[in-house]
């Protein structure tokens, strides 16, 4: 029984290993200018012209960072689908990404004493934590069974950190750079890191894997609903509270790497656990790779489909992920 | 033992002596020549820019940018520009870098440009900035403020494009034309006006913001906005714009636009709709913050005092 179950998961990993590898390389090969074989042989003969140095040190970062984005923003989706036991959970839709660009627009717009690479992950973070802890204390103030009354307590909190956003950058930027940049940010896309910041972003990206990787088990018992949870020994709310906590944590890294991307921490988990089943452990693996190897894909067709101009990230997943989310929505009331 | 020091000495002696020699002849001969290359410069963000040589390649983003570099002379090394430009005419013939939607570091490099001069708008810095520092092309942000900051801005670019003579002359030109409207109207006060610049959102409007190019440009032509305190970003209501009844209205768009406003609620009450002190005026005129902006202060001082201009003309 045991091996019949492996043999297909093993299958199925391998395929997906495949397939993240090629969009590695789909990703590296779209552009505004795609990677023809001209080009590529001269990425080698001649390393140091402009084009090439632009291939090296900006669209190979960039990929490599637009994969490390889709795995966090697909963690914190499994995370808080796992915890709010409700498929339409996630990130964007929580208030836990608004709440985040709260933070994000401060640590952009006010100086402070600390660098920005520290502050904007540190406050992004102190941001989706703050919001996602606001949904759920309401949520559990007003005694919301249904877990969709969560989701429209976040949209509320969403909208109500969307507008402190607003006047944030109303207030606070008195010249057009800064607010320049902040709206570019918001609107999804992804910052190209120097190599050197690489390795970094790596590590938090493997500790956040880590962090959700342990709450797991808890999700799993607590698919099994709360009554048989709490008779396995669970200690409810703090297990909420630690999720919440690191769920915004993963949404923190990517708000600050990427800006606001919807939908991917929606779609990735969803359709992975349609073809693996609910083990989270399981998910939280196929959901990471899926969403980076997603998020590549989708970072090189804005670079890609209207040249010379990058359609920002954001508004790319949005489209895709709208009419999914509503596909979601109508089979979840069916059911 | 001892000959070889003396050959490094030796050598060290031949080393010193060239090297002063060098830096005798070369360094007045380099501005002699009108080549200061290679040129370190700030630009408007704080950062130090390293020009290694007289741009060759250079893609420039905005009109207003692009109409400077024309006008200082260095038109014809401009080999990539941005969507929404269209003059001089032949620009439009160049490859495009970006537009409305955004801008690409990757079309940018494959045109292989020694200079980007670029201003911080429509994400243009932000986006473009740090992977263009990343690759290795210089880029220069401009930040157009205010009318003096546009004369700053034209002799800088002229001094790293190496037209510094141009550009001077360019300046002078253009600050004579404003002293010369500036004479004329000294006299007289100045009027009231809204400008009108777009279509807000919510049934507000924009004009011109205080500290801004286009408020200088009206200030300069003897227009007082009605809003002379307005701030950078903020946009007007309808109600303000008639409680102020200023005496001209001059509209910075088309045809339609100046019906528009004729037909807007309670706005046929106003002194200048009544008194048929409507005007368009040339955006590009207004809203570029280039060579052509004397052209806008021109254009509106003979709007605002036809008792001056005309009786010259006669």
């Amino acid at each position: 029984m045991k091996k019949t179950n492996e043999l297909p998961f093993k299958g199925k990993f391998t395929l997906l290993l495949i397939l993240t590898i090629v969009c590695l390389l789909v990703g590296f090969w779209l552009g505004a200018e795609p990677l023809n074989w001209e080009r590529f042989l001269e990425l080698w003969m001649m390393p140091g012209n402009t084009f090439s140095r632009v291939i090296i040190l900006w669209r190979l970062p960039r990929v490599l960072a637009a994969f490390l984005v889709g795995a966090c923003l697909s963690m914190s989706g499994v995370v808080f689908q796992g915890v709010f036991r409700n498929p339409l959970a996630e990130p964007y839709l929580l208030g836990s990404s608004a709440g985040a660009s709260v933070g994000a627009v401060v640590s952009i717009l006010v100086s402070l004493p600390i660098s920005n690479s520290i502050s904007l992950p540190f406050l992004s973070f102190l941001g989706a934590w703050g919001a996602t802890g606001i949904v759920v204390a309401v949520g559990r103030v007003a005694k919301l069974k249904d877990s969709h009354g969560l989701l429209l307590t976040g949209v509320a909190v969403s909208a109500v950190f969307v507008s402190i956003r607003g006047l944030l950058m109303m207030a606070l930027s008195d010249e057009t750079v800064s607010l320049k940049s902040v709206m570019s940010w918001m609107l999804g896309g992804i910052q190209t890191p120097y190599w050197r910041e690489l390795p970094f972003m790596i590590l938090l990206s493997m500790a956040c894997f880590l962090l959700c990787l342990s709450l797991c088990r808890g999700l799993d018992v607590l698919g099994l609903g709360d009554d048989t949870a709490v008779s396995m020994g669970m200690n409810l709310t703090g297990f909420l509270n630690r999720s919440v906590l690191i769920g915004a944590f993963a949404t923190a890294m990517a708000v600050s790497w990427g800006g606001l991307i919807g939908f991917i921490g929606l779609i990735v988990p969803h359709v992975f656990r349609w073809w693996i089943g609910p083990s989270h452990a399981r998910l939280l693996l196929f959901s990471s790779l899926g969403g980076g190897a997603l998020l590549m894909v989708m970072d090189g067709l804005s670079r890609m489909l209207l040249p010379p101009s990058e359609i920002p990230l954001g508004l790319l997943t949005a489209l895709l992920g709208g009419p999914i989310f509503i596909f979601i929505l109508a089979r979840e009331g069916r059911n | 033992m001892l000959l070889p020091w003396t050959g490094k000495k030796l050598i060290i002696v031949v080393k010193v002596v060239l090297f002063s020699l060098s830096v005798f002849f070369f360094s007045p001969a380099k501005t002699l020549l009108g080549q200061p290359y290679p040129l370190e410069v700030v630009d408007a963000l704080g950062r130090k820019v390293l020009i290694p040589h007289k741009p060759q390649r250079i893609v420039s983003i905005f009109s207003s940018n692009t109409e400077i570099l024309y006008s200082v002379g260095a038109g014809s090394r401009i080999v990539g520009v941005e969507e929404k430009t269209h003059f001089p005419p032949e620009v439009t013939k160049l490859p495009k870098i970006g537009g409305r939607l955004g801008f690409s570091v990757e079309k940018i490099a494959s045109l292989n440009p020694d200079l980007v001069v670029l201003t911080p708008a429509r994400h243009a810095a932000a986006t473009l900035v740090k992977p263009l520092e990343i690759i290795g092309v210089p880029v220069v942000v401009i930040l157009h403020k205010d009318v003096p900051s546009i004369f700053k801005n034209i002799l800088f670019i002229g001094r790293i494009v190496g037209e510094e003579t141009r550009a001077r002359c360019i300046v002078k030109n253009m600050k004579k034309r404003v002293e010369a409207i500036r004479e004329k109207i000294a006299s007289l006060p100045p009027r009231t006006v809204y400008l009108e610049t777009g279509v807000g959102s919510q049934g507000r409007f924009r004009t011109v913001n205080s500290g801004t190019y286009s408020y200088d440009i009206l200030r300069l032509a003897g227009g007082k906005s009605i809003f002379p305190d307005l701030k950078r970003g903020f946009q007007v209501s309808g109600e303000a714009i008639l409680l102020a009844d200023p005496d001209w209205i001059l509209v910075a768009g088309n045809q339609n636009r100046m019906d528009e406003i004729k037909s807007r609620p309670g706005w046929c009450k106003m002194k200048a709709v009544r008194n048929h002190k409507i005007r368009m005026v040339k955006r590009e005129f207004l809203l570029i913050p280039g060579p052509r902006i004397v052209f806008g202060i021109e254009q509106i001082a003979h709007i605002l005092f036809p008792e001056v201009f005309h009786e010259k003309d006669k």
